[in-house]
């Protein structure tokens, strides 16, 4: 996190008043000893047990001490006495929190099974048993309290140290010979630190809040000392003669419980992941008249841009001006790398985008549908049937608690208003088609009962669940063995021969995409670059895809030379260069190339954004299109 | 640099019926100066075997031995250094990459030395020695992992243990990473187990190729002779099937046969016999004939058999695939 961030907390409202009253706090814990710690200690015989009046805005206790003077006084002792509480708690939590990670298994269960017996007694209980174990009084409470709280501070610490010494960066240090107390000290620790800082400023007011408490008992603070709490309590006795007596020391301790909560607020919510809220879309230029739509297009996408609100407020554009055509029952493959909006060019087009981008199109069109501009629950109506996607994870595109024929068949009771059991045959009889084994017995077991390639399957099968024009696969086989990516390759292409199904594949694997497209649509940087037959990916006119092909190695490669690398790295969604997108990593790149070149037809049925498309054949792709390997 | 063997190695993971033998007794060998690549797919316990060696997962069987010497203290581990998959993953994101490589060099020396180490590696790895005080988050993918390489070079291990490194970059850094590889292990002579479930990628960097299914090798051999004329059904049917251009899906290969099970079986639960007779397209579902596959475990003998084949046919000739 930046110093801006620090800085915008301050701005908001929440920041501000806990900034101010951390200040005002602070300044009265240093100042007000120095200035009024006499005249608080000042006994008027004359005025004793006193209600407000001039010389004593808040009234005079039973000795005739004035009331406003000691509540300010006692600001540095209570807040003192609940800091020093709440070090106890962190240090001693701390400690417990790192031991399991530093002593061998055995130990480190003991630990935790201690710490998780403390937890659950309740803290005032052991506050108050501490108080009796410690003795009446300041230290008494000030160990009750703190150590109270340990075993909570240590259980969040020993959950945050598990989560962190799970990740990688920590088994690498482990393996790089980092000794033991070095690891908690440079790698644990900082990164659990926020969640820490949090808890223990909110610890600091609960802290403050116990001692008030433990003192209005009778358990903390001692005569001749006085803290909020003490106050409160004397005061409580004449509440009906001079209620301010009471109220002044409570209002205090509110302030400053108030203080530290709003604080600990104010660092969450710059430490922690804040809500992006959903900001007014830029203006666009209006949508140019639809045009009448393609007799045999199911996709048909003009400039589509998805833009989000960038952090820094404006918007970027991760899919900036894209223009996609898919035949009725053709397969287009779309390539690119992370980051170059292949994706969410496909989420935008099945109108599932996440909430707060923002999607315009000169024109879209889906199976018919212009989608845009309607709303959830008529696109829901007009595509449910129609477009059927499958993400590269099913695990999490499946409900886990659901069984797979259950969730199968939800798809035709929605749709079509079916019953249960005809629409549960269904499912059986898809996932059949989709050459599930047993599919009776596999449609009542759940999600994670099926192998990932099974599970892609079963996702394929939903979407056959009602007749599809449109399949749009998401890297659908990126998270399987390659053996199971055959499979479920030949299954889609399998499914879309027998339904006439168009199907659009969108992969980072330039290979995969050429064993089951007919075109190939190469994305970079939010824009189509290329597009071409996949027969025609020898003769690839754009520097960046003949990069893509030479730079993978596959079972043919010569392993004497080096692999062909693309220097530099795509740029940033909010930071891309002016024109050619690829221009700063390409060998070929002029001056013309400061303007954005925009497709242009550089063969039969191919098509470049580049000012200096090459002509050359590419020896490698070509040989392996044509099969000429040896 | 030494040579790094793997004897019996077993890896158990759990006890009673949730027990799982993610390694199980594994021989292989690492010769000094070559690179092995291990391919298998996912869970045939290849990570497993690698983070055994290093010691991040005990092992229940077996040893591991460097020089012939078994590795038994943290010390001793220290000569093997591991890279990990994801270097989004595997670097402090609150320590500078510069810290994070100095933290894993050997011995004390004085901070100036110290520095030049690290100047010395980031250029080895191809960075700018100008950046070793930047955090991961300003790095890509592709250099970040180069960071990662950097660290275990800087601990001067014997074997250098690589588990998927360039699975998690893109295609465009992935052949870059591959060049600095091959070149480090050149340069240095560096003896390398290489793990991957991708055969192409494993086969432009490797010296010798073991193939591992289900907690075993299941053949092993010079990398061209294993690609060219694999001796397991296993190989022959992952080298089948990965995506290649002018390679039509329609194209059957023995795999494809619809008698064979599509899935790999779970590992908690092997089959008898052969664990890959289920999936095998010359096992007992293509040729009944063929019972001793489902009854008779091969991997006692299979060091007799070319590749160390645990296959029972072995010495049958595979046709060669196509390409």
């Amino acid at each position: 996190m930046g110093r801006d961030q620090w800085k915008a907390a301050l701005r908001n409202p929440v920041g501000a008043v806990a900034a101010g009253l951390l200040v005002l706090l602070a300044i009265l814990a240093i100042v007000a000893p120095i200035i009024w710690g006499d005249a608080a200690e000042e006994t008027d015989p004359a005025a004793l047990s006193q209600g407000s009046t001039s010389d004593h805005p808040l009234g005079t206790d039973a000795l005739g001490r004035d009331i406003l003077f000691r509540v300010l006084v006692a600001t540095r002792y209570s807040l003192g006495l609940a800091l020093l509480a709440t070090a106890i708690c962190v240090g001693a939590g701390l400690i417990l929190g790192v031991l399991p990670a530093v002593l061998g298994r055995r130990a480190g269960r003991l630990v935790t099974a201690t710490v998780n017996l403390a937890v659950a007694f309740p803290g005032l209980l052991l506050a108050l048993f501490f108080a009796v174990v410690f003795g009446v009084g300041a230290r008494g409470a000030v160990l009750a309290i703190g150590l109270a709280g340990a075993p909570s501070f240590a259980r969040l610490v020993q959950t945050n140290v598990a989560a962190v010494s799970g990740r990688d960066f920590v088994a690498a240090a482990r393996v790089a010979g980092v000794a033991r107390f070095r690891l908690i000290a440079r790698h644990l620790l900082p990164n659990i630190g926020e969640p820490l800082v949090v808890n223990a400023t909110v610890l600091a007011g609960g802290a403050l809040l116990a001692f008030a408490g433990l003192s209005f008992l009778g358990l903390g603070v001692q005569p001749p000392a006085y803290d909020w709490g003490r106050l409160l309590g004397e005061g409580l006795d004449r509440i009906y003669i001079n209620p301010a007596a009471a109220l002044a020391p409570g209002v205090a301790v509110v302030i400053a419980g108030l203080a530290f909560t709003l604080l600990g607020e104010s660092i969450a919510q710059v430490v922690g992941v804040r809500a992006v809220r959903r900001r007014q879309p830029p203006a666009m230029p209006p949508a140019a008249a639809a045009a009448p739509a393609g007799t045999d297009a199911v996709l048909a996408a003009e400039d589509l841009r998805v833009a989000f609100p960038a952090p820094g407020g404006g918007w970027t554009h991760p899919v900036d001006g894209v223009s996609l055509t898919v035949r009725r029952g053709e397969t287009v493959g779309v390539v690119g790398e992370s980051g170059s909006g292949k994706s969410l060019t496909a989420l935008a087009v099945a109108q599932l985008a996440p909430d707060t981008a923002h999607v315009t199109a000169d024109r879209l069109e889906v199976a018919g549908v212009a989608p845009l501009g309607r709303t959830g629950a008529e696109v829901r109506e007009l595509l449910g049937t129609k477009v059927a996607m499958v993400f590269q994870d099913p695990m999490t595109s499946f409900n886990p608690s659901m069984r797979i024929g259950a969730q199968l068949a939800e798809v035709t009771r929605v749709h079509e208003r079916q019953g249960r059991k005809p629409a549960l045959a269904r499912a059986v009889d898809r996932l059949r088609t989709v050459r599930v084994p047993a599919p009776e017995r596999r449609a009542h077991q759940y999600p994670h009962e099926f192998s990932g390639g099974m599970r892609q399957r079963a996702m394929v099968a939903m979407g056959l669940m009602s007749t599809p024009e449109l399949i749009i696969a998401d890297e659908p086989t990126t998270a399987l063995d390659v053996t199971v990516q055959r499979q479920v390759l030949r299954l889609l292409k399998d499914v879309q021969a027998e339904t006439g199904a168009a199907v659009v594949l969108i992969s980072h694997d330039i290979a995969v995409v050429g064993q089951l497209c007919e075109r190939v649509v190469v994305m970079y940087a939010g824009h189509v670059v290329e597009e071409l037959p996949v027969g025609a990916l020898g003769a690839a006119a754009h520097p960046y895809t003949r990069a893509l092909l030479a730079s993978v190695p596959d079972l043919a490669t010569d392993r004497e030379r080096p692999l062909a690398t693309i220097p530099g790295r795509p740029p940033d969604p909010a930071d891309r260069p002016e024109g050619c997108a690829f221009a700063p990593r390409c060998e070929f790149a002029d001056d013309v190339c400061r303007t954005r070149p925009s497709l242009a037809a550089v063969g039969p049925d191919q098509r470049a954004a580049c000012w200096h498309p090459r002509t050359q054949p590419l020896d490698l792709a070509l040989d392996a299109v044509t099969g000429g390997q040896a | 640099m030494r040579e790094l063997s793997f004897r019996g190695t077993t890896v158990r993971f759990g006890t009673g019926r949730s027990a799982l033998t993610a390694v199980d007794g594994v021989d292989l060998v690492v010769p000094q100066g070559q690179v092995v690549g291990l391919v298998g797919e996912s869970g045939s316990g290849k990570s497993t075997l690698a983070k055994a060696a290093v010691g991040l997962v005990p092992t229940t069987g077996g040893e591991i031995a460097l020089d012939g010497a078994p590795l038994r203290t943290r010390r001793d581990r220290r000569r093997l250094q591991l890279v990990f998959q994801d270097p989004h993953a595997s670097l402090d994101p609150r320590m500078s990459i510069g810290e994070s490589i100095a933290e894993a060099l050997p011995g004390r020396r004085g901070r100036a030395a110290r520095a030049a180490e690290v100047a010395r590696l980031l250029e080895l790895v191809g960075l700018d020695p100008a950046r070793a005080r930047s955090l991961p988050s300003g790095l890509s993918g592709g250099q970040r992992q180069r960071v990662a390489l950097a660290r275990a070079l800087a601990a001067e291990p014997e074997v250098v243990l690589a588990d998927e490194i360039t699975s998690a970059l893109d295609v465009s850094v992935q052949g870059a990473v591959l060049n600095l590889v091959r070149d480090l292990q050149r340069q240095l002579g560096l003896t390398m187990l290489f793990i991957s479930h991708n055969l192409s990628v494993v086969r432009y960097v490797s010296d010798v190729i073991a193939v591992m299914y289900l907690g075993r090798i299941v053949e092993a051999g010079p990398a061209d002779e294993v690609l060219s004329a694999p001796k397991h059904p296993y190989t022959r049917t992952l080298l089948d099937a990965a995506p290649a251009f002018g390679v039509a899906l329609d194209d059957p290969v023995p795999a494809d046969d619809a008698r064979l099970d599509t899935e790999a079986p779970s590992p908690h639960d092997p089959p008898p016999g052969c664990r890959f007779h289920r999936r095998c397209p010359i096992g007992p579902l293509t040729r009944p004939e063929r019972t001793i596959c489902a009854e008779t475990d091969p991997q006692p003998g299979a060091a007799d058999r070319p590749h160390r084949a645990a296959c029972h046919f072995a010495t049958e000739i595979l046709e060669v695939p196509a390409r």
